[in-house]
């Protein structure tokens, strides 16, 4: 068995080192990080874009290159949300959360660092995994049905409210608004619409894209204009820069971080539809639940930025396990790379491993170099990336703008999104007026959808019987986690003020 | 660097056409002097973008112009197939229709604004893609027979996964459903893929899914293939029977692939694409990957596939009807 594993693992690093696929892999993650960068742009939009490009190759060159502006633009999405507090994927909303405040305190290096160092780890983790266990976790990923999907986007929600450092009474509110927001669209059952007001673009609900540029860029943008004392203080920066590289007391902090967040990515990873959103904002529970001082979080913790990058990475090679294994696609990105494949007149499924060796393990073993690329490329990019952060804010933002509204408007092509994506901007003003945590709503808002969806299909299933969600030992699981999560959090809440509480029961 | 030449030449020549008297020719030979936008109503990936992806840059390479795969996807592919009727009829916006977005989206839904005959002027069909039936490996039935006989020996217990409410998955299962006189519950899922992993993982147990999508699970004998819906036996799996031959005579349920320009784009212009479209569909090399993937090239003249679509508004039509589907 490991004999074979080597020699499969030969095959695909003689594959992937040939100097013209690694010269795919090196234009892949270049395109990926500068298209990544571009606020709003995601992996699926730069994938959709960069497709032509591949048409002329041959099959491993094009999935090798279509999987490096993968990467590139996850990880350009991370930079983007450290700089300037722009997610551009809905993972690295966690990212914003601990980055953004790093860079305002003058640590934007340590920052971008320990993300890429983190996403390295994660990645490589990830590559072994899918080597060594590819078939047997698509297996178990299979037994999840409705029921326990539905029992772990309910556990993900309530470990939501960890996340905000706000009050308890809030976070629920947040999450509360969020499950609404995402409930505009077409009903999954009935196919009648709800909230849509009758315009057609509202059709399939909101998306990501439109809330979280609003939430967090657009909004970001208000409340530093508003500042209307001097202009140096909007600047981003409102310390000055301390060291580009992180110290050694920053690494010592980061590794527990990273080597948590990597389990909990490679578990979520592997379930379609699990995927990265939901290991990067797991990863910081369980970093804020663990840390000793979870006050930190929030203000610019490494913790709070190493694990959700350490998990976003991980789960996006493990979203390559039941892609490649069985074919299914893991989100709108790899559907698009399997449609490379099909382009290719390779048709996607659980023979390719078998009939096309050299294409399965190649892109393996370029899984991990186009990783390796992105830290050699990225770490000597910090310098430059900090360099932007001095630029004064009045040539920043109408650039952010205008990008941001490119971005938009690149998802689907509508114009009614950058409409919506200003109504968000304004909402998420008023939010930060409020106090109120943006990232429980927007985790609510991703997850909503996807629990309404499986809550009715679960019961629609067992015929409308609720005991299903506690005879499947799976969904029975994630439920007493949650239930242990909730008393964990509620009852001393009644005695104390939440921060105290939270604080007590770590030092436990 | 050659195609950007191409232009330059045609030009040319259809200068030379005009001197030498033939303009009736000119519009045809001059197009196209710009890039091609195709509409695709549907996400990037799916397997319209991939056939229209597959099919338009060849057309790009015919027409020494780029097409550009323009995804417009959303409201069940209405948008995009609205975008495209409402376009400058002058050749340079083209979108790739489908039993979905000309047949079943005009008969399920409420409010459609556009009229899938009357709003275009349709070139000609490039592929279809047959249903096939599958089985999760579990369910106790090799054949149509036997499936039909253990979904009435047990009504409203056996479950099946669509690509969603008023999808083509599901309009096929309920018309076998009705036909056979079976009690199947319908479960939506979100699209192919995940409707895949539902009866992979025998959550559900039947799919009348996608060719391109069950195929690699039946070659895997990962699911039971039982019965495919089209009217020949596909060449993919010769083993498997028609629904038509399994005591269901006239069952015949695909999906279909078409290119159409809005209504009033210039005749030239549609006889130039109907013969560039058709080379295209008919050459080898693509009638091989469509058969790789699970489809098949088919290619028809505007006539016929204005009396397609008729028939198949009626014949959908129907079930949307008894099946109480109601799209908003």
């Amino acid at each position: 068995m490991e004999a074979t594993i080597i020699q499969n693992l030969a095959l695909g690093f003689s594959t992937a080192v040939s100097p013209i696929n690694l010269w795919y892999c090196f234009i892949g993650v270049v395109v990926g990080t500068l298209i990544g960068v571009l606020p709003g742009i995601g992996p699926v939009a730069a994938v959709a874009m960069l497709l032509p490009l591949t048409f002329n190759l041959d099959a491993v060159g094009a999935i090798i290159m279509l999987s490096g502006i993968y990467y590139g633009t996850q990880y350009g999405g991370s930079t983007t949300a450290i700089l300037v507090n722009l997610p551009g994927e809905s993972a690295s909303v966690v990212t914003c959360m601990d980055g953004y405040a790093m860079a305002r305190k003058g640590r934007a290096g340590p920052a971008l660092a320990i993300a890429a160092i983190g996403s390295f780890f994660a990645g490589t983790v990830g590559t072994i995994l899918v080597a060594l266990l590819g078939p047997p976790l698509a297996e178990i990923a299979l037994k999840f049905g409705a029921p326990e999907y539905f029992s772990l986007m309910v556990m993900a929600l309530i470990a939501a409210a960890v996340l905000a450092h706000g009050g308890m009474l809030k976070t629920i509110c947040m999450i509360v608004l969020g499950l609404l927001v995402g409930i505009v669209g077409t009903d999954v059952n009935s196919g009648m619409s709800r909230f849509t007001f009758g315009a057609s673009g509202l059709a399939d609900g909101l998306s990501f894209v439109v809330v979280a540029m609003g939430l967090f860029g657009f909004a970001e943008i208000l409340s530093n204009l508003q500042d209307k004392a001097d202009t140096a203080s909007r600047d981003i920066l409102n310390q000055k820069i301390t060291g580009l590289m992180p110290t050694m007391a920053d690494l010592k902090l980061s590794a527990g971080a990273i080597l948590r967040g990597t389990a909990v990515g490679a578990f979520f990873g592997t379930l379609p539809g699990g995927g990265p959103t939901i290991s990067a904002f797991s990863a910081y529970a369980v970093e804020k639940k663990l840390a000793k001082n979870p006050e930190n979080f929030g203000q610019g913790d490494i913790r709070g930025v190493a694990a959700p990058e350490a998990a976003n990475n991980a789960a996006v090679q493990c979203a390559f396990i039941t892609t490649l294994t069985l074919g299914i696609p893991h989100g709108a990105t790899m559907a698009l790379i399997l449609g490379a494949l099909t382009i290719q007149g390779i048709a996607p499924g659980p023979q390719v491993m078998t009939q096309r060796p050299d294409l399965f393990w190649g892109l393996i073993a370029s899984m991990w170099i186009g990783n390796a690329m992105l830290v050699i490329l990225n770490l000597p990019m910090v310098g430059i990336w900090i360099k932007l952060l001095k630029l004064p804010y009045r040539f920043l933002f109408p650039a952010i703008m205008v990008f941001m509204a490119i971005g938009v408007y690149s998802v689907n092509n509508l114009d009614l999104d950058i409409y919506m994506t200003i109504l968000f901007g304004m909402l998420g003003y008023i939010f930060m007026k409020l106090k109120c945590e943006p990232a429980p709503l927007i985790l609510a808002f991703v997850l909503g959808p996807l629990m309404e969806e499986n809550l009715r299909r679960a019961l629609l299933i067992s015929r409308g019987d609720p005991t299903v969600f506690i005879t499947r030992p799976i969904s029975a699981g994630f439920l007493i986690a949650t239930a242990l999560l909730l008393a964990f959090m509620i009852v001393p809440a009644f005695r104390k003020k939440r921060e105290e509480a939270v604080a007590e029961s770590t030092a436990l | 660097m050659h195609i950007k030449n191409i232009p330059t030449v045609l030009t040319a020549v259809a200068a030379l056409c005009v001197a030498s008297g033939a303009p009736l020719h000119v519009v045809a030979q001059t197009y196209p002097t710009k890039p091609i936008r195709l509409i695709v109503a549907f996400p990037p990936g799916g397997s319209t973008d991939i056939i229209a992806r597959l099919v338009g840059q060849r057309l790009g390479d015919k027409l020494g112009q780029q097409v550009i795969v323009d995804n417009r996807g959303g409201a069940g592919g209405t948008i995009g197939t609205e975008i495209a009727a409402r376009a400058t009829p002058d050749g340079y916006t083209l979108t790739m229709g489908t039993t979905s977005t000309h047949v079943i989206a005009p008969a399920a839904y409420a409010v459609v604004k556009y009229d899938p005959v009357k709003d275009f002027e349709p070139i000609t069909l490039v592929a279809s893609t047959p249903y096939l039936l599958v089985l999760h490996p579990g369910v106790k039935a090799n054949n149509l027979k036997e499936f039909v006989a253990l979904a009435k020996s047990q009504p409203g217990k056996l479950n099946y996964a669509s690509a969603g409410t008023g999808s083509t998955t599901q309009l096929a299962m309920e018309m076998l459903n009705r036909a056979a006189g079976m009690d199947i519950v319908h479960i939506p899922y979100n699209g192919n893929g995940p409707a895949g992993a539902a009866v992979l993982g025998g959550q559900v147990q039947a799919l009348f899914g996608s060719m391109p999508a069950v195929l690699p699970h039946a070659q895997a004998g990962r699911v039971r293939a039982i019965a495919v819906g089209t009217s020949k036996r596909s060449p993919a799996l010769p083993n498997v029977p028609t629904v038509a031959e399994s005591g269901f005579p006239g069952f015949e349920v695909s999906l279909w692939l078409g290119f159409f320009a809005p209504k009033g784009t210039p005749k030239p212009v549609l006889t130039r694409l109907q013969t560039e479209l058709t080379a295209i569909a008919n050459s080898p090399e693509v009638k091989a990957l469509f058969e790789k993937n699970g489809a098949s090239a088919v290619t028809n003249t505007p006539a016929e596939m204005n009396k397609l679509m008729k028939s198949e508004l009626d014949k959908y039509g129907k079930v949307i009807k008894a099946a109480g589907i109601h799209l908003k």
